[in-house]
């Protein structure tokens, strides 16, 4: 494996990738889980589905803030989270309010 | 497996900072969540014969229970019917009553006597089982935050941490994985070995503690995800209302308990009533939770699943079964529970879960270990935040365990000498506790861990040796020892006396015996060491 610069090296940048994964990571669980529930299998009504979609907020949000620390950067971590957050929401907010 | 070497120093990193700032608290969940396995038995051990009264017929239940209604005015509030054979047929709250760990709360048992008149007994509510569990829950982390339990919320911070633990320590194992997994290597050090069991006990329970650290944060914050699911809900009610009888009526028309045991063995298939919990039975409202306890199926609450009924009508308001009309989500979410709670193969999956939970303690005790080896000098006194990280582990780890030991071993003279045991219980636990976490700042992580655990096989082989003496010399027959969750108790207490006993014997050989420098060395003062070499303040002493 060829040697990597300092540039191209992963960035420890704890505190910054902490912050971002735990909130933006929240956030992004919870557009996940609304278009889930929303437009997944048996639509808002299902039986019990509630209780499920609450159930699947935790697992997502911590696995984005397990995997966030391979972001190159704190930086990087906040754009890219930050991007999905916006897309997850605006499809969201398109599908559930515009459409 | 090749990962870049970044990527695995930063994930080491994340797994030891995660790992060391909640291994603590963990430990003593997960010791205490392996004994709630077999929490009803310990309360069963632990509640004198004399306290119980006996059982009667399906049919004189019925009679019982009017007879009781027009005596105590609350029983009208609400009661239990047990069918448990060792249990009391009917009691109910005279003081308190609820969930958690209730110290004043007052139970009065009834039954009849051979000529069918009411005879009742007012007791005091064990708490042993219910201490163990809420140790389990709070890692004995008193106070209210909110209308939680601080002590859950801060093991859902915890387990948080820890599944990012789990995830992290996953990955910077992965290069050595494949070519270590088995690998249990003694005679590279004590750090190697100890590397190696750590490695195997978190892969091959890896499923199990996944799931656990899951659960536990949906435990402690499934509030706030329902608040904040509620934006994404928007006008849409999340929850439907409950169904409830708005009739009232008078509890001498109330149907006879065969006709709830009908109902449940028309509506499911495989399981047995235990126990019916009647509430508000003169008010609106009135309902009659049963709980069923499956025969080898996945169930919701801890031990068993609940229907609750109209208790005049039987219709059914509420269930916890894998219906039609709770779903594939129903279905789901009860899956998630049980696999918390290890409830869905009978007593099968009570061992595999005890010994899993008991398997996760010493995941993190080890964890703590190599921290320490780790961070250990190899020559000259240790640094202070090693020396105050082994004490604690020492302190705190044993010290909970010896805390529910010694709560046992008191358990039976406490009733012989005292009547208020529950405050009792609290009290021997915290006293424990805390002065085998002074002991260990007093002594020393490598002193203590010795004498802890030898204090500890002698707290364990008390408890059958008091029992026998009881059994042998108090005048009435006042435990029944023949039970299987009496004889299981005495037995695992001999087991773990075993254990402890050998365990301080391999740790004293490591002291004396083991490598000079570590913060686990003992030497006596006749052999000096080499000026500044291994002096430290836990081993001069």
């Amino acid at each position: 494996m060829a040697r990597l610069s300092a540039q191209q090296k992963i960035q420890p940048d704890w505190w910054s990738k902490t912050i971002a994964s735990t909130v933006l990571g929240l956030t992004l669980a919870f557009a996940l889980v609304g278009l889930f529930a929303w437009y997944g299998p048996g639509g808002i009504h299902a039986a019990t589905k509630n209780q499920f979609n609450m159930w699947i907020i935790s697992p997502i949000w911590l696995l984005i803030i397990s995997f966030s620390f391979l972001f190159r950067t704190g930086a990087r971590a906040f754009l890219i989270l930050g991007t999905a957050n916006l897309i997850c929401w605006g499809l969201f907010v398109l599908l559930r309010y515009v459409l | 497996m090749k990962i870049r070497s970044d990527i695995l120093r930063i994930y080491q990193s994340v797994h030891t900072w995660t790992g060391i700032t909640t291994g603590l608290v963990l430990f003593i969940a997960f010791f205490a969540g392996a004994l709630t396995m077999f929490q009803t038995p310990i309360t069963q051990w632990a509640i004198p014969a004399t306290q119980t009264l006996p059982q009667v017929s399906l049919e004189e239940k019925d009679t019982l229970i009017q007879l009781a209604a027009k005596e105590h005015e609350k029983v009208k509030n609400g009661f239990t019917i047990n069918l448990d054979e060792h249990l009391s047929p009917m009691s109910w709250y005279e003081q308190g009553g609820g969930r958690g760990l209730r110290l004043q709360d007052e139970v009065r048992h009834a039954s009849l006597d051979e000529n069918g008149n009411l005879i009742t007994l007012k007791t005091e509510q064990n708490v042993l089982g219910d201490l163990i569990d809420w140790l389990h829950r709070t890692a004995g982390i008193p106070g209210k935050a909110g209308h939680e339990d601080l002590g859950v919320v801060i093991l859902g911070v915890a387990s948080a941490l820890y599944f990012v633990a789990l995830v992290s320590g996953v990955i910077f194992l992965l290069p050595t994985l494949v070519k270590h997994f088995f690998a249990l290597r003694q005679k590279k050090g004590a750090n190697r070995f100890w590397l190696d069991t750590h490695n195997l006990l978190g892969i091959t329970s890896l499923p199990f503690h996944l799931i656990i650290a899951w659960t536990v944060v949906v435990f402690a914050f499934h509030d706030v995800m329902y608040d904040g699911l509620s934006v994404v809900y928007g006008d849409e009610p999340m929850f439907g209302r409950m169904p409830s009888s708005s009739q009232t009526h008078t509890i001498d028309t109330l149907p006879p308990i065969s006709s709830y045991l009908d109902k449940v063995a028309e509506t499911t298939d495989g399981y047995t009533v235990s126990s019916l919990t009647f509430s508000k039975l003169e008010g609106p409202g009135a309902s009659v939770r049963i709980n069923i306890v499956g025969d080898g199926k996945m169930q919701r609450a801890a031990e068993s699943d609940i229907i609750s009924m109209d208790p005049y009508t039987t219709d059914i308001l509420y269930s916890t079964l894998s219906t039609d009309e709770n779903g594939t989500y129903g279905a789901l979410v009860t899956s998630f529970f049980s696999l918390h709670f290890g409830n869905f193969a009978n007593d099968a999956g009570r061992w595999i879960y005890f010994v899993l939970g008991l398997m996760g303690a010493v995941l993190f005790y080890t964890g703590n270990l190599l921290w320490l080896e780790k961070r250990r000098k190899k020559q000259g006194a240790q640094a202070r935040n090693t020396r105050v990280m082994a004490n604690l582990t020492v302190g705190v780890c044993l010290g909970s365990v010896l805390g529910v030991a010694v709560c046992l071993l008191s358990s039976k003279w406490l009733y012989l000498f005292n009547h208020s045991i529950n405050q009792k219980y609290l009290t021997i636990y915290y006293g424990v506790f805390f002065l085998s976490i002074a002991y260990s700042f007093w002594k020393g992580a490598a002193l203590s861990a010795i004498r802890l655990q030898y204090a500890l096989a002698i707290s364990c082989i008390g408890v059958p040796v008091t029992s026998l003496i009881v059994a042998l010399f108090a005048n009435t027959e006042t435990w029944t020892i023949t039970t299987p969750a009496a004889m299981g108790v005495e037995m695992g207490a001999v087991v773990f006396a075993l254990l402890f006993y050998y365990g301080a014997r391999k740790t004293a050989k490591r002291a004396y015996h083991g490598d000079a420098n570590s913060i686990w060395a003992l030497r006596t003062n006749t052999e000096t060491p080499l000026a500044g070499s291994n002096i430290t303040p836990s081993n001069v002493r």
